[in-house]
């Protein structure tokens, strides 16, 4: 079948079967990402805001960090995904056990509290299985630096956010500085 | 068309039959004088040299044309911090390195994953991104083991040759590849015949706070000498002070490199065919120690061969080392040049040393490229030193590199973090230096035994420790990094030491293999050829005896032009033959 029949016929066959037939995919509800679940988003959304909070400035959700860590998961970054996945199990059965909640319900304090522990790695092995919790921390740190100050080509920093509160030109071109008087 | 085995013959008249069945060719490659491999800050230079002089020459460089547009502005896919890919090349899957840390094993690395000691692989190499200074190595830089004696744990020698021989070299490049500066306002800097091409560029604000408080304490600072140009010239324009320059390609091309002179002055001749996206993986030596060419893969992973007089090893410190070692022949088992393993050995680079100060007023003005002040009163004839190395402001600090940039103890995240990014960006003044490494015998380049790249090449190795010593020097040079920032009304100095560790390399990578007079204690002679193999050159900063305190650009393209000028001027008799 060339590719010309092939279009014709998946065009013609939705017409008479409907789509949810053909591509049984497109009942699952979309969540957006590529790599994370939407519950694994959740938790790390709420990991990159205490990283960069919002304050008079935007912070990291705001910016869109966790499409740029998303997008890089599946494709550059592809050797970090069991760390975050294990990572992120590890944080949501520890927060379950200690706080009856997920890592994301728990109120601001009680999640940078909880970071710091994860950072200076003072949770063992019982409480963390599967890695080094300040191993999983630094990766997140490092992957939400780079998504709020990278350029938005690759997901974060959306609408060159971080730029902004840098008070940092762009485009790049002098005497059209957006942030000086 | 047939694919056949191949037996090449060189203009001599005796076969080359290669062992390896895999290498065939669809049409045979003419024969020319001479390759050139690498097509970087030493390589163009050579190609350029042979081919206005008549040679017949072909450029290969395993990247392609550098593109401006692929990546304008974007840190992360920048040299400067190859955070999600190098935008100059090589390709992060297909060229793998390994890294043998002390205490741990070895790792395998990527250009894109730490230690892997990236330059470049385009047309231009590393000068299309760098951040161009053009330093002239002192007199001194070229005899250490006459001004310092004997180092213990360290190979330090003097150079084989001096400054007064390189400096016709060091005029040539800073003419044809074009250089903005004054030498005459630093005291430090040695002789020189004619004046340097372009003016100067102007201070940053940075600069001129520091330039000012230096004086004071009675240094003397002057305007960094930039590959850049400070007035159109050659055609292209003058520098529009762009806040992303070092590690990024230039918009207005304003930023000299092999790529936008010598080279396209090569291939005008009609002499010179530059080969991009080509592999060059062995050099062929016959029975009688003599080259007669190479092997290496076109731009679709054929397997090819290239005949040639004279070939000429351009690869930078850690790829150069690779191709001659493996480069395996009757009368040199271990490696081209490698009868007495010295290839691969001294790998060096620059260990960056110096400090921060933050100032209660924006000190940063973000015009680029950031750095134009400096200070040589650091190199040499500082008591107990040995070499020392330059200072100078800082590049323009990039937002993601900036978050790591902080005073001892303050928070690496949250709210703090944040607000010290935000309120401190504009007014965080840098100065830094590279310290003249100690040479180390062990700190070195081999080739793996079992990782290979994607065309089944063994893959560049890379061991070894830093010396004790330039941990020493860099806090040193930190220190007075440190005072210079103080006299200059930071509120708050702290020092980055550097030095520790290893191995060395990195983006200065250079001394794999060293110029000598002795064949049994070096790789090349004084005019970067091959000990024994006459027909076969080095000219990059292999041939670096010692790195200096300085970026080597300017050095490695002087000695591109002492190379290259040597094999044009014999060629003509011997062939090398």
């Amino acid at each position: 079948m060339t590719t010309s029949n092939r279009r014709n016929f998946i065009k013609s066959a939705s017409l008479a079967f409907g789509s949810v037939l053909l591509f049984p995919s497109c009942l699952k509800q979309k969540s957006g990402y590529r790599f994370f679940t939407p519950e694994e988003s959740l938790c790390i959304i709420a990991v990159c805001e205490q990283i960069i909070p919002k304050d008079e400035s935007p912070g990291a959700t705001d910016a869109g960090v966790i499409y740029y860590i998303d997008r890089q998961l599946s494709g550059i970054f592809h050797y970090d995904q069991e760390t975050y996945r294990n990572g992120i199990k590890n944080l949501q059965e520890y927060t379950a056990k200690k706080h009856g909640k997920t890592f994301e319900n728990l109120i601001f304090d009680e999640q940078t509290k909880l970071l710091i522990m994860l950072e200076s790695n003072q949770l063992n092995e019982t409480d963390w299985p599967q890695g080094k919790p300040a191993d999983f921390f630094n990766l997140v740190r490092s992957h939400t630096m780079q998504g709020f100050y990278g350029s938005p080509i690759h997901g974060g920093n959306k609408d060159y956010m971080s730029f902004e509160m840098l008070r940092i030109d762009y485009p790049l071109v002098i005497g059209q500085n957006r942030y000086r008087t | 068309m047939t694919i056949r085995s191949l037996s090449a013959k060189t203009d001599t008249g005796h076969s080359v039959q290669s062992q390896y069945s895999v290498y065939r060719k669809i049409m045979a490659n003419k024969h020319v004088n001479a390759i050139v491999v690498g097509a970087g800050a030493g390589g163009g230079i050579v190609a350029k040299e042979l081919a206005t002089n008549g040679l017949s020459v072909v450029l290969f460089e395993r990247g392609e044309w550098p593109d401006y547009d692929e990546h304008p502005n974007d840190e992360l896919i920048s040299q400067r911090t190859e955070v999600l890919g190098s935008p100059f090349g090589p390709d992060h899957i297909k060229n793998p390195r390994t890294v043998t840390y002390k205490g741990g094993g070895k790792q395998i690395v990527t250009p894109i994953r730490g230690g892997y000691s990236n330059n470049a692989a385009c047309v231009g190499s590393g000068t299309v991104s760098y951040g161009a200074m053009a330093w002239r190595f002192m007199e001194e830089d070229f005899k250490l083991k006459t001004v310092y004696g004997h180092v213990e744990g360290s190979t330090l020698e003097d150079w084989p040759v001096s400054y007064e021989d390189l400096e016709p070299c060091y005029e040539k490049a800073e003419w044809e590849i074009g250089v903005s500066g004054d030498d005459t306002q630093n005291p430090f800097a040695p002789p020189r015949k004619k004046k340097q091409p372009m003016p100067p560029f102007e201070y940053n604000q940075e600069a001129k706070v520091l330039y000012e408080a230096s004086k004071r304490l009675g240094l003397h600072p002057f305007p960094l000498p930039m590959l850049r140009n400070s007035i159109p010239n050659n055609g292209r324009a003058a520098c529009i002070r762009n806040r992303t320059c070092c590690g990024f390609a230039c918009p207005v091309d304003a930023k000299n490199g092999t790529q936008n002179t010598v080279i396209p002055i090569a291939i005008s001749t009609g002499n010179c065919e530059l080969r991009t996206a080509c592999k060059v993986v062995e050099i062929m030596i016959d029975d009688r120690g003599k080259a007669t060419g190479v092997k290496y893969f076109d731009r679709n992973d054929q397997a090819q061969i290239q005949t040639a007089d004279v070939i000429v090893v351009s690869g930078a410190a850690i790829e150069t080392a690779r191709l001659l070692l493996n480069s395996k022949s009757k009368l040199f088992p271990n490696g081209a040049g490698n009868n007495y393993d010295w290839v691969g050995r001294n790998l060096q680079g620059h260990a960056y040393t110096g400090a921060y100060g933050l100032f209660d007023y924006d000190i940063l003005d973000f015009s680029g490229p950031g750095a134009t002040v400096a200070w040589c009163d650091f190199n040499h004839h500082n008591p107990g030193i040995i070499g020392g190395g330059l200072l100078a402001n800082e590049f323009n600090r990039l937002p993601y590199l900036y978050t790591n940039i902080r005073p001892p103890g303050s928070a690496r995240w949250g709210k703090g973090h944040k607000e010290f990014q935000r309120s401190m960006y504009h007014r965080t003044a840098q100065v830094v230096g590279p310290i003249q490494e100690m040479p180390m015998y062990e700190s070195r380049v081999t080739v793996d035994p079992e990782v290979k790249d994607f065309w089944g090449i063994p893959v560049a190795s890379l061991s070894g420790e830093r010396h004790r010593l330039d941990h020493e020097h860099c806090k040193f040079l930190s220190g007075k990094a440190e005072e210079i920032l103080k006299e200059a009304g930071a509120y708050q100095t702290w020092q980055s030491v550097g030095g520790q560790g290893g191995p060395s390399g990195g983006q200065h990578q250079n001394g794999t293999a060293r110029m000598g007079n002795d064949k049994k204690t070096s790789v090349v002679n004084k005019y970067g050829q091959v000990h024994e193999i006459d027909n076969l050159f080095v000219a990059d900063g292999s041939i670096m005896v010692s790195g200096g305190g300085f970026n080597p650009a300017l050095t490695i393209m002087a000695l591109g032009y002492w190379v290259g000028g040597y094999i044009a001027k014999n060629f003509a008799g011997t062939k090398f033959k």
